[in-house]
């Protein structure tokens, strides 16, 4: 065996036993936390993040208000446990204001913001566990959040980390491949194909990029499917028990298209 | 904290003091709501528990519910606050999403009362684990204990004693080994490799207590390691809301926001008979008189006691879950 850990050995296989364009299984569970209007638990493999999400509703601070459409205020808690080493980040932790702020500046084109003049939306966040992929987890579970409080969205927004490792591309990168390897990460709006995210804090060969930005669109759409499944079921079983009373079988396949369609 | 009028407080009032009592979801006064508990949540602490009081069962929605988890670091011993026996520190951070109506400062208050509650009672060193030195004089565990609050639907402060005895009670520590340097002694120097084996091998294997050890290996070995000590100390908390002729337990949002005066009693059984007081804090802007403290302190150890049987034959059911029933599962794959 060797003594370093081999990013993709030669069978093909990286350091979790996945495939070069494998992404890690994801999970997405809607259970309400709390008062929240809207709330997912969503996992990317062993990252594991909540997203709660509070109004439209009038802002706490009204310097904080915008005359013509809805402010969205994103703010990002990492839990001690999360990581192998703990490590306890406090709420003005540089860092986190970063990626509150990506996570804001990615959906401000994306909310129907203008809808709701002089009002607030609160995006929380909290980390669970760590391992790679946080961004991307972040903006799924937000999107994911937004629909199920029933803020209309322009369109979804689906982010997927990608990197490079000598001259092969590969999707959904852990811990250990961030660490290692040059990374990008792309958020995608599927329907309109239009991207509302690329960072890239490493550095990159500019010929790689092309193929790495390519391939984190195409998983952008995978991972579209398996939003788009998530919501459609949800709203299915809020269908059914609003018409508990009725029978409704043969609609509710009319109606969580519809819904779908609208926001 | 909820918010209330003046009426609504009344009415809350009027309703428990009624006979019989009244609540709104139609408990008895001495009614917990239903407590789900789970151990083992973070894969990346060394003990870790999720536990949710009044979670509703359909959609997984409402109640309080509160993550502990624990992990060691070890620490050079001399260095700050650090003893040859370990320490325990405790935290308590909220979401915001617990208290979506608080501002961050505000937040911050809280969990600093939290914490503080927290840590002066588990930190304090009568109930310091026995296993948490590594190196007399030179290493020691130290062992944080963070506690997230993700919702606050009423009695915080029991959900997250709860939540740490569970964590603590599944916390391991990993086996540590000293290891020994041996400067080699003049007059053996014509004996070249032939240094007496039984000495060194004892030196190597069992050298806790001398020291000369200078530095630790964790050994490989099949589990995680041993049990933190302490299992039948880690108090549980139980807090009693009180009007002046009752009392009332596991208040929701709107019963704490209506009553006065608030009276946490923490006690532990670690032997049968014996109840031990850990703490209580009496909270609230209220007032009571000795004779009906004592009776509270009375009732205060019969409710701790249910509680702490409840919790402990979970606990013990959790370890069979985890461990007997996990092995199985293993070999009948």
């Amino acid at each position: 065996m060797a003594s370093r850990i081999e990013i993709l050995n030669d069978g093909g296989f990286r350091s979790d036993g996945r495939r070069q364009f494998e992404l890690r299984d994801i999970s997405i569970d809607f259970s309400l936390q709390g008062t929240a209007d809207g709330s997912v638990t969503i996992h990317h493999g062993l990252t594991q993040v909540l997203v709660s999400v509070f109004g439209p509703r009038e802002a706490k601070l009204r310097s904080q208000t915008i005359h013509d459409r809805a402010n969205i205020n994103v703010e990002v808690t990492v839990a001690a446990f999360s990581t192998g080493e703990r490590r306890k980040r406090s709420r003005g932790d540089k860092r986190l204001l970063e990626l509150a702020s990506t996570i804001k500046s990615t959906f401000e084109p994306v909310v129907q913001t203008h809808l709701y003049p002089r009002s607030q939306i609160d995006v929380f966040i909290q980390v669970l566990q760590l391992d790679g992929g946080l961004l991307p987890a972040c903006i799924n579970g937000t999107t994911l959040a937004l629909t199920a409080a029933g803020i209309p969205l322009f369109d979804f927004v689906c982010a997927i980390t990608g990197g490079v490792h000598s001259a092969s591309p590969m999707l959904d990168l852990t811990t250990l491949e961030e660490n290692d390897i040059p990374h990008i990460t792309v958020a995608m709006m599927p329907r309109s194909e239009q991207v509302t995210l690329v960072t890239m804090e490493t550095r990159l060969h500019v010929d790689r990029f092309e193929e790495i930005f390519r391939l984190a669109v195409d998983a952008g759409r995978v991972i579209h499917n398996e939003m788009r499944t998530a919501i459609q079921a949800r709203t299915g079983s809020l269908v059914a028990s609003l018409g508990s009373g009725q029978k409704v079988e043969g609609e509710t396949g009319v109606v969580t298209m519809m819904e779908i369609n609208e926001s | 904290m909820a918010s209330l009028s003046k009426a609504e407080k009344s009415y809350i009032q009027s309703s428990l003091l009624s006979d019989p009592p009244l609540r709104a979801d139609g408990r008895a006064l001495a009614d917990f709501r239903i407590i789900a508990l789970e151990t083992g949540v973070a894969p990346l602490a060394n003990g870790s528990a999720r536990v949710s009081i009044g979670r509703n069962a359909q959609d997984g929605g409402g109640g309080t519910e509160v993550v502990a988890a624990v992990k060691l670091e070890v620490e050079n011993v001399g260095d700050g606050e650090s003893v040859d026996e370990g320490r325990v520190v405790c935290s308590v951070s909220c979401s915001p999403t617990a208290y979506p109506h608080l501002s961050s400062g505000a937040l911050d208050d809280l969990q600093h009362d939290m914490t503080s509650m927290l840590h002066s009672t588990l930190s304090h060193p009568s109930l310091r684990p026995k296993n948490l030195g590594i190196l007399r004089g030179k290493k020691a565990w130290l062992l944080n204990l963070d506690v997230v609050i993700f919702a606050d639907a009423g009695n915080v402060y029991d959900t997250i004693f709860m939540g740490a005895r569970a964590a603590l009670w599944d916390t391991k520590v990993p086996r540590t080994r000293s290891v020994e340097y041996k400067a080699k002694k003049p007059n053996a120097h014509e004996k070249a490799m032939d240094v007496d084996d039984a000495d060194q091998g004892k030196s190597v294997l069992d050298t806790r207590d001398t020291r000369t050890a200078t530095d630790f290996e964790l050994p490989d070995y099949w589990d995680e390691g041993e049990v933190l000590d302490g299992r039948k100390l880690w108090p549980v908390c139980v807090t009693m809301n009180l009007l002046p002729s009752l009392h009332f337990l596991d208040a929701s949002l709107q019963e704490e926001a209506s009553v006065p005066l608030r009276l946490h009693v923490l006690f532990s059984f670690p032997t049968a008979g014996t109840p031990c007081l850990q703490t209580s804090r009496l909270i609230g802007s209220g007032f009571t008189d000795l004779t009906q403290l004592q009776s509270l302190l009375r009732d205060g150890e019969k409710y701790a006691r249910n509680v702490w049987n409840a919790l402990e034959s979970k606990l013990k059911d959790e370890d069979i879950r985890r461990n007997q029933k996990a092995r199985e599962r293993f070999i009948h794959r």
